[in-house]
């Protein structure tokens, strides 16, 4: 028999694109900032862990009202976004619409809030319309995609001089009505996330009583609050049915705390004046403009804070993307019934559940007093967070799976049987992912890690609102140019679905 | 009512619909005449990949303001109950406003109408119950019924009870004859097209080769066709 040597097996394309995440993240490592700096890390986790194991749910004054309002806030966000939303929809397709969408989607909630407050202040109107806008722009992109992609045969079977109300609503609406009910339910579950989040810029939620606990080491009083946050996710479908949405809606209203009036004056000033750039201030016609200034006031943003921002954000997110890449795999193979038996599986999903439901931020924020300053903790979180999103899909889909009818272990079962049939889908919401990876990457710089939110924070807090603004965005140029990129790169299957 | 003359159609496999467009697509009629009046009942039989059903569509088309469409691609709205599948048929006699009311409240009147028509259709379902817990034959006549509540005097059907047993797609199709002045329907059981139709046509290949009155129908010529095309 002739020998055989060396038969032609080229690694398989999904193989390649694995190969490329883990080789870029190698290669940019050693730019990352990634040095533990803590002094003695053990002494703080030792803390930490005994403050989860005495949780103490008396220790926050004003609880009750924390989680009214982190409710209130994302009842009231979801609620408006759907209204302005839901019409963008039916003209998503014009490119105005779905630009000033792209643009307006890249922002993150905080950035909206931090801009807000300087207008509003504290009022609960920053809260809500900080995450009205984004929560808008991403309701209108993702129900035109729904939309677009549900059946026409309906329509074509509808008598063609009906109105077009009637057919739309009849041929198309009712057909998508499941799909985008439940997305807005998803969607309501990120909200309170972000609720939740903006107490961390000092809005009454819960966030700001979590901040408060764990920079003053009250661990016990930062886990019970945890704890309270993920029950709350963990339990929407019970406490929050479809049903009684109106009824909810109607007592966020009621209960919402009041709203200082709003000084018009403050607004005018805002805008005619703290947002113009030095040069521009104080004069009335184009010919005062010194150019000069300008230019060289904006080159300097460019230089020392845009561009290292830009840079940093982007290292961050590309690092973050393996390491959540590992998570999901790892994670998704903890909870999948295919592996263990049943109540294994449930611990599993609990994990699921802890992971996806605690904010990135609040996770990059407890790593943070663990490991000190560096991008190590925002990577860790980001890794954790959205591989639970991923996995807690993927296991879904996994589950409905059913097994071989053939004889084989378990083990091989996952491996040749189930993994090859989730991988493809589940390396599509890894990218679908990196957009939103990115996003909160710029957000971790509140923390201090030095991405493009480390200089727009820095100048909310110097007062130059101008230049925060310009970094903004700068923020969402790059969130929109990625978006193009990634869409143009990967010719993945759209399902914009995932997006949170 | 229509006169076709010196027809030529394309078939385009990846849109997946006639088209005009000589490249991507693969001629399914041929030079192909014909002429329907009104007041006819004229089957269209053939075997598969005939040509049938892209004819018919373009019959539909060129007839729309005044044809009833029963298309094998149902277009049914799976979230929607059985009333409202069937209601689907009546959006254009109604203002856009009782529309929408409708969806959310049934109007009695509708109700009532709609019961009726399902009693003829031998649907005995809950009206309320959503389509897509159907199975495929109950499916079929909601179709049915949804292009009967159209009320319209042209019916154009494309197999509308492949799903159905022969006996009750008799009892159908008398129905159907009843309530249209005209009536263009393809069949797939040539018998039933035989019996049931004023007048059959049939295709080969996207030709017509056969189009006869009911009293003349050269039954071995019919034979014959199916059995070439099935060697073939």
């Amino acid at each position: 028999m002739p020998q055989q040597k060396n038969i032609h097996y080229p690694l398989g394309y999904w193989q390649n694109i694995t190969l490329s995440i883990w080789l870029i993240a190698l290669v940019i490592l050693p730019f990352a900032d990634i040095e533990i700096i803590s002094f003695d890390p053990f002494i703080e986790l030792s803390r930490m862990l005994n403050g989860l194991m005495t949780p103490d749910f008396l220790a926050t004054e004003y609880l009750f009202q924390a989680i009214i309002q982190t409710i209130n806030f994302a009842i009231l966000g979801v609620f408006l976004g759907l209204v302005l939303g839901a019409p963008l929809a039916l003209i998503y397709q014009h490119p105005i619409v779905s630009s000033c969408c792209a643009f307006l989607r890249a922002i993150h909630e905080i950035f909206w809030a931090l801009l807000f407050l300087q207008i509003f202040g504290l009022s609960p109107i920053t809260g809500i319309l900080a995450i009205t806008i984004p929560f808008a722009a991403t309701f209108a992109r993702v129900f035109h995609d729904i939309i677009i992609q549900s059946s026409e045969s309906p329509l074509e079977s509808i008598d063609s001089r009906a109105d077009i109300i009637s057919r739309f609503t009849y041929g198309k609406i009712a057909q998508v009505m499941p799909q985008m009910m439940a997305y807005t339910r998803y969607r309501f579950e990120c909200a309170l996330r972000s609720s939740a989040v903006l107490g961390f810029i000092g809005m009454p939620t819960l966030g700001f009583y979590m901040e408060t606990a764990f920079r003053q080491g009250n661990y016990s009083e930062g886990s019970a609050l945890l704890i309270i946050f993920i029950a709350l996710i963990g339990t929407i479908r019970y406490w929050c049915p479809a049903k009684l949405l109106a009824v909810y809606l109607v007592i966020a209203c009621v209960t919402l705390v009041d709203i200082p009036s709003v000084d018009s004056s403050l607004l005018i000033r805002f805008i005619s004046q703290d947002i113009l750039p030095p040069a521009l201030t104080n004069i009335t016609t184009l010919a005062e403009v010194r150019w000069s200034s300008l230019s060289s006031w904006f080159t300097t943003i460019l230089w020392y804070q845009a561009i290292p921002g830009i840079i940093a954000t982007i290292t961050l997110a590309l690092v973050a993307l393996a390491a959540t890449h590992f998570v999901t795999l790892n994670v998704h193979a903890l909870a999948s019934k295919h592996l263990w038996p049943a109540p294994l599986t449930w611990l599993g999903q609990l994990t699921l559940l802890i992971g996806r439901s605690v904010p990135e931020y609040i996770l990059a924020f407890i790593f943070l007093m663990l490991l000190g300053p560096s991008m190590l903790p925002a990577i860790i979180a980001l890794a954790i967070h959205n591989g639970c999103v991923i996995a807690y899909l993927a296991v879904k889909q996994s589950n409905t799976i059913a097994p071989q009818q053939m004889q084989m272990s378990k083990f091989n079962q996952f491996n040749y049987h189930i993994m090859p049939d989730i991988y493809p889908n589940m390396i599509a919401l890894i990218f679908y992912r990196f957009e939103i990876i990115v996003r909160e990457t710029a957000v971790f710089g509140i923390l201090g890690i030095m991405t493009l939110g480390f200089y727009i924070d820095s100048n909310f807090s110097e007062i130059r609102y101008s230049n925060a603004l310009v970094l903004i965005m700068f923020t969402a140029l790059l969130n929109v140019a990625i978006d193009i990129l990634s869409r143009r790169l990967l010719k993945l299957p759209q399902n914009s679905q995932t997006s949170c | 009512m229509i006169t076709i003359d010196n027809l030529n159609l394309h078939y385009d496999k990846t849109a997946g619909y006639n088209t005009d467009k000589k490249e991507t697509s693969t001629q399914v009629i041929f030079d192909l005449s014909l002429t329907i009046n009104e007041g006819e009942k004229v089957a269209i039989i053939g075997p598969s990949g005939a040509g049938k059903s892209s004819l018919l569509h373009h019959i539909y088309k060129k007839l729309q303001a005044s044809a009833a469409l029963c298309s094998q691609r149902q277009g049914l709205v799976d979230n929607l109950s059985i009333y409202h599948n069937i209601f689907m048929g009546a959006l254009a006699r109604h203002h856009w406003l009782f529309n929408l009311v409708n969806l959310i409240r049934p109007f009695e009147q509708e109700l009532t109408n709609v019961a009726a028509l399902c009693q003829q259709l031998e649907l005995e379902q809950p009206l309320i119950k959503k389509v897509d817990k159907l199975s495929g034959g109950q499916r079929q006549r909601v179709t049915l019924a949804r292009a009967l509540y159209q009320q319209k005097s042209l019916f154009i059907g494309d197999e509308p009870f492949s799903a159905l047993d022969p006996l009750m797609a008799s009892r159908l199709l008398e129905i159907i004859l009843k309530r249209h002045k005209t009536v263009i329907m393809v069949m797939h059981d040539r018998e039933l097209a035989m019996s049931a139709f004023d007048r059959v046509i049939a295709l080969d290949k996207g030709h017509l080769v056969i189009d006869s009155q009911q009293q003349s129908i050269d039954q071995q010529k019919i034979t014959a066709l199916y059995q070439t095309s099935a060697v073939a």
